[in-house]
């Protein structure tokens, strides 16, 4: 029986493309894990809660949790083979669907652009000082131009060779701060000291929309789903997973770093960098820098992909037309933040709190209860 | 194009002289067979193809001493034909020819050629010989335990090689000629039921596509049938040994034998295919697949190692232990260029000296080692040219490269760590992980005849992972590898083979009795 999967899952012998693009289960869950790690661990979540920071984390988790299943999961299993562009056109009409796939464009570039401009910074501060940030970002854009010309099936392939990896070296330095002597749990000690409430004020909606309510990206990305499991277990299943993961990082880093992780622009790497193997090995902090990259480099690619795909369907044009426009915009848009903190502030000030909840939870909502009534409407004429 | 060949004996002997260019190696003879005093019969062959034995004596010394006919003359041309093949000419495979194309062919294919006069068609005569190489020990693909045996520039000999290992009818020969000019045969070996019939259809599709005067090495036929050119990766295997290309036959894949070259291509292929030697299966499997991992680690130390250096030196000092940077510095501060200009200096010098090691004549080349040895190793590190570091750098990185047992994934190799190494100058580790991160995605898009070339990786299959990083012992590998074979046989061999000492009272009991 695994046979055939296997071969429905390549049924093309002759070239990459030849529009019978699948993927597979562990491809899914690949890409869903290393989307949501993607830059996490860059930043201290929820870093307005202090030492509770794990808590609002957790809630936003959950909240995450129930925004998946409950709204974009649904969209995606009403119309199982159409990508969000298709289903906003044929749910909302053609003026108002194009508009707000247009919208979606703008957004899956945005988001694809902090990412860059993200990772740029990251270098300029700790590995690079003296190049030039137009250069790095310019390599950032160029690698995931490649990676979206390869196409669909070659990038969920490419997440499947990165995850063991990743995961791996992530484990290995989360073991190893917990066995050095840098972790100290009772700095999680006194919980809830303000109550409950900064809490959850850190958590709703600052980190539902970084980086839990990010999975709408995947309503461009589900259609392309052939795996053997069902679609919804497999990204919940994963989702929860990359959730238990960003909190243990969470909590490995304000147990670490203490009231120090709050105020560090990048609380894991500074983690790390006090970290020694026996003499041998005295900074980790360029490994770690490194492991980022992958991370990072996946999300940026899932959102140039995605913002790619959207385009595409929207103008009825082959996909790799819209490669440059959009990786132009990508790049130029990286240019637009004055500096990383400028950058870092606009987001989890405005961004986080005013825009993205926009596309990440408001427009599902509305979209799912349209296209329930619409539904419902065709079976009462039935 | 076909012309008839020419009733009278002289006429046809005179044709096949001229079309041959009056050749010094054509030998054309006529003679009156015994027997009969009114046909004559006439005998072509090009010297150095046939066997002068087979000719000799079982086609002109037959013909003499043909036995008489008897009451059955006089016979026509096609009795005495007939009788010529049925009861003279003693050699194993005979074709019958009815032009003068064929019959050229014929004669540049090794055959002899048989006419008589008044017919209007011959006889040809598999008399096959001429000068070859025996069977050697492989040049290229040396081993320890296994198999001393080589392919050589036979065709003939390579497929019986193949043949005496797979006694299956299943295993089949299909055979191509290819070349305009050099009419090359290709041979294309499989096993029916195991290979992949969507894959085999393939590859003789593009075989049979191949329009060109000349295949002289199957490096030929692998630019014309690989999937993507503008690639530093092979996708197909070339293997010297015949243990190796049969264990590939046998797990689906497909080897094309080419004439006149020892080298027989493997297809499809994947990335760890180039990291298995067929030592491997004949070793312990705990020290075979530690020996994997040792290629795999060399095949990203010729890669990276010289980058590496570069980038760190350079780019991120504060990762290294204080007394080696200490040290580090110390060598550096005397060389005058700065580390990439060094590597690249002493890598290409490296390349020069390969190159030279190649192309010398045997003789002198004793002396490349000292020049190489004492000239880039020591005298350069005390000229204060080079620090001694880089030396050991490049050096480790050029025996690394030839651990990996492949000879086209060790050049691929060569060639990236120069693209690495200056993304590792201009960038540091960052240029470094962004190649990497490009050869990723490039190598995720590769595909060897539709199959995906990082397959057991990604997509990913747990099963074919027994034999990628390590290999598992031998009784676990109960299937072949999935997607390469056909789907419908994937069981290699029956499960629970474990060996294991008989029940201890059992085994004990012969003894206590």
């Amino acid at each position: 029986m695994a046979k055939v999967t296997v071969r429905s899952v390549h049924p093309s012998w002759k070239g990459a493309n030849n529009g019978m693009e699948r993927t597979s289960t562990f491809q899914l869950t690949a890409l869903i894990i290393l989307f949501q790690i993607g830059s996490t661990s860059l930043f201290l979540l929820a870093s307005d809660a202090d030492r509770d920071a794990w808590m609002a984390t957790l809630i936003a988790m959950i909240a995450g949790l129930a925004l998946l299943a409950f709204v974009t999961l649904p969209i995606q299993h009403m119309e199982p083979r159409k990508n969000l562009v298709e289903i906003l056109k044929s749910y909302l009409g053609r003026y108002v669907g194009t508009a707000l796939a247009f919208t979606y464009i703008l957004y899956f570039c945005y988001k694809s652009v902090r990412n860059v401009r993200e990772y740029g910074d990251l270098m300029i501060i700790y590995m690079l000082p003296n190049t030039p940030l137009f250069a790095i970002m310019l390599i950032l854009v160029l690698l995931s131009g490649y990676a979206v010309y390869q196409g669909v099936e070659v990038f969920f392939r490419l997440t499947e060779i990165l995850l063991p990896i990743i995961l791996l070296i992530y484990i290995t330095l989360i073991i190893m701060l917990t066995s050095s002597e840098l972790m100290d749990l009772s700095r999680l000690q006194p919980m809830l000291e303000k109550g409950i409430k900064p809490v959850v004020k850190a958590a709703i909606p600052g980190v539902i929309s970084f980086p839990f309510g990010e999975m709408v990206v995947f309503l461009m990305l589900w259609s392309f789903y052939n795996g053997e499991r069902p679609m919804s277990k497999v990204s919940i299943l994963s989702y929860a997973f990359s959730g238990l993961f960003i909190l243990i990082t969470n909590i490995s880093i304000i147990s670490s770093l203490g009231p120090l992780s709050t105020v560090s622009t990048m609380p894991f790497m500074l983690g790390t960098s006090y970290l020694q193997i026996t003499e041998l090995i005295e900074r980790m902090d360029p490994f770690v820098a490194l492991l980022l990259f992958a991370g990072v480099f996946v999300k940026q690619t899932t959102y140039f992909l995605a913002a790619v795909l959207t385009a595409s369907t929207l103008f009825k044009v082959k996909r790799r037309v819209m490669i440059l426009p959009i990786g132009a915009v990508i790049y130029i848009g990286s240019f637009l933040f004055q500096s990383h903190m400028a950058q870092v502030w606009i987001g989890f000030k405005y961004n986080l709190k005013y825009h993205f909840p926009i596309f990440q939870i408001a427009i599902p909502i509305l979209l799912l209860l349209i296209m329930h009534m619409k539904k419902h409407r065709m079976r009462e004429r039935l | 194009m076909t012309t008839a060949i020419p009733k009278q004996l002289k006429v046809a002997l005179n044709w096949i002289n001229s079309e041959l260019g009056n050749s010094p190696d054509t030998v054309t003879r006529m003679f009156t067979p015994s027997g009969t005093d009114s046909v004559s019969v006439g005998v072509v062959y090009i010297e150095g193809l046939v066997s002068m034995d087979t000719v000799n004596g079982r086609i002109i010394h037959t013909l003499m001493d043909a036995p008489d006919l008897g009451d059955q003359k006089p016979l026509n041309c096609d009795g005495y034909f007939r009788f010529l093949k049925e009861k003279v000419v003693s050699v194993g495979r005979i074709a019958e020819l009815s032009t003068s194309e064929e019959m050229l062919t014929a004669l540049l294919d090794g055959y002899t050629v048989l006419l008589i006069d008044g017919c209007t068609s011959a006889l040809a005569a598999q008399t096959p010989g001429g000068a070859k190489r025996s069977v050697e020990e492989p040049s290229s693909q040396t081993v320890i335990r296994g198999p001393k045996e080589g392919f050589t520039e036979d065709l003939g000999t390579n497929i019986s090689l193949i043949r005496r290992k797979i006694k299956s009818s299943k295993l089949r020969f299909v055979q191509f000629k290819i070349g305009q000019v050099t009419q090359t045969d290709v041979v294309v070996s499989y096993i029916e039921d195991i290979a992949n019939a969507k894959i085999v259809d393939e590859i003789q599709k593009r075989l049979e596509s191949i329009d060109t005067d000349s295949i002289l090495e199957s490096g030929y036929i692998e630019e014309f049938i690989q999937d993507r050119t503008f690639t530093p990766f092979p996708t197909l295997l070339n293997m010297e040994r015949p243990d190796s290309i049969v264990g590939g036959i046998l797990e689906g894949q497909i080897a094309i034998l080419v004439d006149g070259t020892p080298f027989v291509l493997l297809a499809p292929v994947t990335f760890n295919r180039f990291f298995q030697s067929s030592e491997d299966y004949y070793q312990r499997f705990d020290i075979a697949s530690f020996l994997r991992i040792i290629r795999y680690g060399s095949f990203f130390v010729s890669m990276l190692l010289p980058s590496l250096y570069i980038a760190i030196s350079t780019f991120h000092q504060e990762m290294l232990p204080t007394t080696l940077l200490i040290s580090l510095a110390a060598q550096r501060e005397g060389t005058p260029f700065p580390a990439l200009v060094e590597a690249f200096i002493m890598e290409l010098t490296f390349e020069v000296l390969r190159e030279a090691g190649v192309r010398m004549p045997r003789a002198i080349g004793s002396a490349i080692s000292i020049v190489g040895a004492l000239v880039i190793g020591q005298a350069a590190v005390q000229a204060g040219l080079v620090s001694a570091a880089m030396v050991i750098v490049v050096s480790f990185t050029a025996i690394s490269n030839f651990v990996i047992p492949s000879l086209s994934m060790a050049t691929a190799s060569r060639l990236i760590r120069f693209g690495m190494m200056i993304l590792g100058g201009t960038f540091g580790l960052f240029g470094i992980m962004s190649g990497l991160m490009f050869l990723l995605i490039h190598m995720a898009g590769l595909r060897s005849f539709g199959i995906p070339f990082l397959l057991p990786i990604s997509p990913v299959s747990v099963k074919n992972l027994k034999d990628v990083f390590i290999r598992v012992p031998k009784w676990a590998m109960t299937t072949r590898p999935r997607l390469i074979s056909d789907p419908q046989s994937s069981r290699r061999q029956a499960p629970g083979q474990k060996p294991a000492p008989p029940d201890a009272d059992h085994a004990t009991g012969g003894e206590s009795e």
